[in-house]
């Protein structure tokens, strides 16, 4: 069969490479000939991806340049590498065995546990990547490191799970007032003596200076439902408190129900001896009234050692209001909460930026009630007869039912010790690997490949439409990797240059939900993929729309909202978390941007930059743009030839700064115009204003006309997004002898217009997802 | 007893490829160990930081106490960890290199001497030890695992120096051997399982599957070492039974004595990692030899240019050196295979406040010391634009005969 395929493609096309030394080869020769391909001594195998490259720029007429080659003679060559290649790939699998990765591994374990509060993936290893996800068995190594970690997870789990069964459920209400870290704040110390940063005791909106100076007791039974205490400051290290009197006794589901309100501090206005300046903004603790503002309020599991888990967020009222939510906790956490939209001053700091002379805003806090663990089943039995418990734990976890030898080997283990047996269960091949045996995929193997794509975890029969119930559980993954969302807090914003979001975690992580949210819509409501490049409609809070400039939204829950006419904010391009991945923190790159949103959005990568070639040095200080700084992309040819693909979306977006606000002027360091202000962190700006923003291209004035001009071509856009989705599904990224299949999956998406859901729906249908 | 395929073939006398502790400590290896020390408060910058680079830079004033062994450490300037913000939060990440400790979200990660355990912690009875002096009880620690546990710390001398040299009772090792035979068979029963999937296997996939099988196979090597260890007896010393300091107050006496079970540990070969938390901050006015200290550690190293205050941190920074200098003289006294243990030993001192007054994270104070470093210089770098921290400790792993790519946001080597 190889042989006469071999034969076969001899005798149908001619050697390629006499044809490539014909058309190319005066300029592709010796060492350093252009794009690392010297046909003098060319023979690489049709494993190396330079075949396709060499194909793809010979079909699209990017080479030869200048429009050489005759139609026949392309036809020919592109034949004569299309043929071979396409019998050199049919012979291998698409797909190589693979482990679960980190992110499945914990949703498999949650479910199978059904304890969907275990923290996992965290104490894994990071996975290794091929095609930038991570789900490829090449990369998807094992050590005796990750075995360990394995052994030692699940066991953890295991035991986590029967804490919790054993854990009584229970409801408690911790009143702000005999939290000791609250009372702590109260009192100037060594550590804090300033008022901003301390907590301010109220009895509904009225200050207690008598409980304050510690002349009356801090709480009594007649008020107790009144008392409160008050910040005018976001948690943040140097301002740190929390319901210290609440430790989670078991990992598992909790309700939390929180009584606040906003409220209204005065501030000391006029001089005041405090050091040499006087201290206007400063909170007076004697004087408060009823709060003029809707604030924020976070929720975050602190754990031992300072990590912080988000939890939730909920908005306070001036009028005292009780707010419920469900969290998950792990034994040990507590719970923190933070007026997020409230300032966090850093040494050094000279106001802020919410005072005014009539006040500042705070957040009082006036309990906090916690009923769980939810009760906590356990899909493991301890007691029964060892082989029974062992073989139906199994038929749980493996993904087909186990054999008799499989069942005796745990069994075994689990006689001896048997949480080591179920431990054992859950570090063996039959759990960490998926199964699938060449050509078409038995029903078990493929019923594992689609639960996987969809929901992340091991197959419960559920059909298509029923796995993606819920679509986050695909988007968050995907776009984890994807759109490289878990990097998503890698930079903050210069202190320098952006003193008014830095340390601003609420946009964070209220971008991140916009993209999620609007990716789980589109699969949702079947929408076409071109919203991915330009939309009517995002997802926002109160914060997100005052970062984007648009109004009549407010409250922190998310949803979704209908961009104004000419809104620049429809589509991934312009979302401000996708700008603050592709900036650095202090400055964007266009060609960063440009070359990213080229791959992994429009689906055509640049090749990297020649080597010698020096890095850019931004100039901070504001004296050259960094389109001056970028000129010779365009005025030399060799550099012309990729930057102009590369460049031009980077400059359309160069109207957006580090964390996605519109800008018409760079900031910089020194050249330009001072901006009065002062920053989340207590500083004044020192910023200026510089140079303007010039974020035109060839066929664009700016990112409106570059959206229209790259939405010419939708299928362009689809085709992406069905590679990624093959990729992601398989684990194997789209070969050259896959794109026929491809193109197959886009020609019946077509009528749908190419919606995210009927895409995702022909792929499962797709040979490429039926077969290994 | 259940016979077991491993125990038949132990009984028959086959080698299993599992080498025993002789024949491993046989093998021609140079032991490397570190020790590496966080002063959460740091130091007056004037007194660490030489002006001139290079090799004949002039000995600042804490510097000098340490003059006898110029040739055996480097001191560093303009070194801090990438996006490492968060005033007193990024305590606990001057071994992980985690960013933005403050931030909601913030979790950290692996640290540099648990890097190191996970590969060579088997070839001591403990992978590594975890001290502190003045820490609050199991809120803060240097060294995280790669699980995401942070390990809190040990800061009662007496307790450790039982732990090194006392007998366990036959209850506690026999539990600990039960543990660790488990982990044993649990390696052993998906070995086999692995095995038995691999005849349906095409090869690219065997492969993948021979992976698992060696990273299982290797971690039943070290689980079996371990448990050698257990049946090992502990070792002797002359040594004496250190008296537990009464009060967070004499905090330079702790630092001493942790000094010395860190070189006891090390010269016993009882482990090779030793991270040591100095919680300065958490410190109240402490005892200094000959010096009047007035108010609490953190509030004097808030100093606002004070003079007294000044003078006060002076001397305390100045004690810091004087034990580092007796330290140093210690390890360098015990000879070790025509080595001495400081050649062998990194002792790393830094903090990760470069200068506590400002609660600034750049520009921190690194020293480095023995490890069978090339010494002797000042190794300054761009204090505008700092040099990744994590590349020295990229180094060190590299030293310690670790492979790795990288630590955390490294961008290569620095020595």
């Amino acid at each position: 069969m190889r042989l006469f395929f071999l034969i076969a493609g001899v005798s149908l096309a001619a050697d390629p490479r006499q044809l490539l030394q014909t058309h190319c080869g005066s300029c592709h020769q010796g060492a350093k000939a252009p794009g690392g391909i010297d046909l003098s001594a060319f023979d690489a195998p049709w494993s190396d991806q330079r075949w396709v490259r060499i194909h793809d720029a010979v079909r699209d007429g990017v080479m030869p340049p200048n429009g050489r080659l005759q139609s026949g003679d392309r036809i020919a060559l592109l034949r004569a590498i299309a043929e071979p290649l396409t019998a050199f790939e049919s012979m291998s699998d698409r797909s190589v065995l693979r482990r679960l990765n980190r992110y499945e591994y914990e949703s498999t374990l949650r479910d199978v546990l059904q304890a969907p509060w275990l923290q996992l993936k965290d104490g894994l290893p990071e996975d290794g990547l091929v095609a930038r996800f991570n789900k490829s068995g090449n990369a998807l190594d094992i050590s005796h490191v990750q075995m360990a970690r394995y052994m030692e997870t699940a066991e953890q789990a295991l035991r986590a799970v029967l804490k919790a069964s054993r854990t009584p459920v229970a409801s408690t209400r911790y009143y702000a007032r005999d939290q000791r870290t609250f009372l702590t704040r109260m009192r100037y110390s060594s550590f804090n003596n300033h008022p901003e940063r301390a907590t301010i005791p109220v009895l509904g909106f009225d200050a207690q200076p008598e409980v304050l100076n510690e002349k009356v007791p801090l709480t009594n039974a007649a008020d107790r439902e009144r008392e409160a205490f008050v910040t005018t400051a976001s948690t943040y290290t140097g301002n740190n408190y929390h319901f210290d009197k609440f430790i989670a006794p078991a990992g598992g589901r909790y309700k939390l129900r929180f009584n606040a309100y906003s409220i209204w501090v005065h501030t000391i206005w006029g001089p005041v001896n405090h050091k040499t300046r006087p201290a206007w903004w400063r909170p007076d603790r004697e004087r408060t009234s009823k709060g003029r503002t809707v604030e924020p309020v976070s929720l975050y599991a602190l754990a031992r050692g300072g990590e912080k888990r988000f939890l939730g967020s909920f908005d306070v009222s001036p009028e005292p209001g009780v707010q419920e939510l469900e969290v998950t906790l792990l034994e040990g956490e507590s719970i923190q909460p933070d007026a997020a939209r409230l300032f966090r001053s850093r040494p050094g700091f000279r106001g802020n930026p919410e005072s005014t002379k009539e006040g500042t805003p705070g957040v009082a806090y006036r309990w906090m009630e916690v009923e769980g663990p939810a009760k906590q089943p356990v899909q493991f039995d301890m007691t029964g007869d060892v082989a029974v418990t062992v073989r139906a734990f199994m038929t749980r976890v493996y993904r087909r039912p186990p054999t008799a030898a499989e069942v005796a080997r745990y069994s075994a283990i689990a006689r001896n010790d048997r949480l080591a047996g179920f431990t054992a269960v859950l570090c063996s091949p039959g759990f960490l690997y998926l199964e699938e045996t060449p050509g078409r995929l038995k029903p078990e193997a493929l019923a594992a490949r689609l639960s996987y794509f969809l929901a992340n975890t091991r197959p419960t029969g559920a059909s298509f439409d029923k796995l993606l119930e819920d679509p986050s559980r695909f988007v968050n993954p995907f776009l984890d990797y994807w759109l490289d969302l878990r990097k998503l807090g890698d930079t903050t914003p210069d202190v320098t240059l952006y003193p008014d979001y830095y340390l601003d975690d609420l946009l964070t992580e209220s971008s991140l939900f916009e993209t999620q949210l609007f990716v789980q819509e589109l699969i949702k409501r079947d929408l076409p993929v071109r919203n991915l490049i330009d939309s009517r409609f995002t997802f926002l809070n109160v914060h997100l729309a005052r970062h984007y400039g648009i109004a009549g939204v407010e409250g922190v829950n998310m949803r979704r909202v209908d961009l104004p006419e000419g809104s620049v904010r429809g589509g991934l391009l312009t979302q401000a978390s996708v700008l603050k991945l592709t900036a650095n923190g202090t400055t964007t790159s266009p060609v960063l941007r440009g070359a990213w949103i080229m791959e992994r959005i429009v689906g055509d990568p640049s090749p990297p930059p020649p080597s010698g070639v020096p890095a850019v040095e931004p100039d901070t200080r504001g004296s050259t743009t960094i389109r001056q700084q970028l000129d010779k992309h365009r005025s030399i040819a060799s550099c012309a030839a990729c930057h102009r693909k590369i460049d031009p979306p980077g400059f359309a977006l160069e109207n957006f700064d580090v964390f996605g606000a519109w800008r018409e002027r760079y900031r910089s360091t020194d050249d330009g115009e001072a901006m009065k202000g002062i920053g989340k962190n207590g500083h004044d700006f020192t910023f200026k204003l510089g140079l303007p923003v010039d974020a035109s291209g060839d066929g664009f004035r700016d990112i409106s006309g570059f959206k229209k001009l790259l939405l010419q071509d939708e299928r362009k856009i689809a085709r992406n997004v069905v590679n990624q989705l093959v990729t992601y599904a398989t684990g194997a990224p789209v070969r050259f002898s896959d794109r026929p299949a491809v193109e197959a999956i886009l020609d019946r998406a077509k009528s749908s217009n190419y919606g995210f859901r009927t895409l995702m729906r022909e792929v499962v249908q797709s040979p490429l997802f039926t077969h290994k | 007893m259940k016979i077991t395929r491993r125990t038949l073939l132990r009984g028959a006398g086959v080698a299993l490829g599992l080498p025993h502790l002789e024949a491993f400590a046989q093998a021609k290896e140079t032991p490397r160990r570190m020790l590496a020390i966080c002063n959460n408060l740091g130091v007056l910058p004037g007194g660490f930081f030489p002006t001139k680079a290079g090799r004949d830079y002039e000995l600042p004033a804490y510097l000098k106490e340490i003059a006898a062994f110029r040739n055996d450490f480097t001191v560093f300037s303009g070194l801090s960890h990438p996006d490492v913000d968060g005033s007193h939060a990024s305590e606990v990440c001057f071994l992980t290199a985690a960013p933005h400790p403050a931030n909601g979200g913030f979790r950290n990660s692996i640290s540099l001497d648990q890097v190191m355990a996970e590969q060579i912690g088997v070839k001591t009875r403990f992978p590594s030890l975890t001290f502190g002096v003045n820490v609050n009880r199991g809120q803060r620690s240097l060294t995280w695992t790669g699980g995401g546990v942070m390990i809190p710390c040990e800061d009662s001398p007496s307790a450790i120096y039982k732990r090194l040299f006392l007998q366990g009772s036959a209850e506690e090792i026999e539990r600990q051997m039960s543990r660790l035979k488990l982990g044993e068979s649990i390696m052993d029963s998906v070995a086999e399982h692995a095995r038995g999937l691999k005849k349906d296997l095409g090869a690219r996939d065997v492969e993948r599957l021979d992976q698992y099988m060696t990273g299982v196979r290797e971690l039943e090597r070290r689980l079996v070492l371990a448990r050698e260890w257990e049946k090992k007896p502990k070792p002797k010393t002359t040594a004496p039974e250190p008296k537990d300091p009464a009060d967070s107050r004499l905090y330079m006496e702790k630092v001493r004595l942790m000094y010395d079970m860190a070189r006891l540990a090390f010269e016993t070969d009882s482990t090779r990692l030793i991270t040591l938390f100095l919680d300065s901050s958490n410190s109240p006015a402490i005892d200094v030899e000959g010096v009047q200290i007035t108010d609490g550690y953190h509030n004097l190293s808030h100093h606002g240019r004070n003079e007294s205050k000044l003078a006060q941190l002076t001397a305390i920074d100045t004690w810091h050196f004087k034990l580092l200098n007796e330290l140093f003289a210690k390890l360098k006294a015990v000879k070790e295979d025509g080595e001495t243990l400081l050649d062998r030993s990194m002792v790393l001192y830094g903090s990760n406040f470069g200068d506590a007054n400002k609660h600034t994270t750049d520009n921190l104070p690194v020293l480095l010391a023995g490890g069978g470093f090339k010494h002797g210089q000042h190794l300054a770098f761009d204090k505008q634009k700092n040099h990744p921290l994590p590349n020295l400790f990229l180094s060190m792993l590299h030293k310690m005969g670790i492979d790795a790519p990288k630590f955390a946001s490294s961008t290569g080597t620095l020595l």
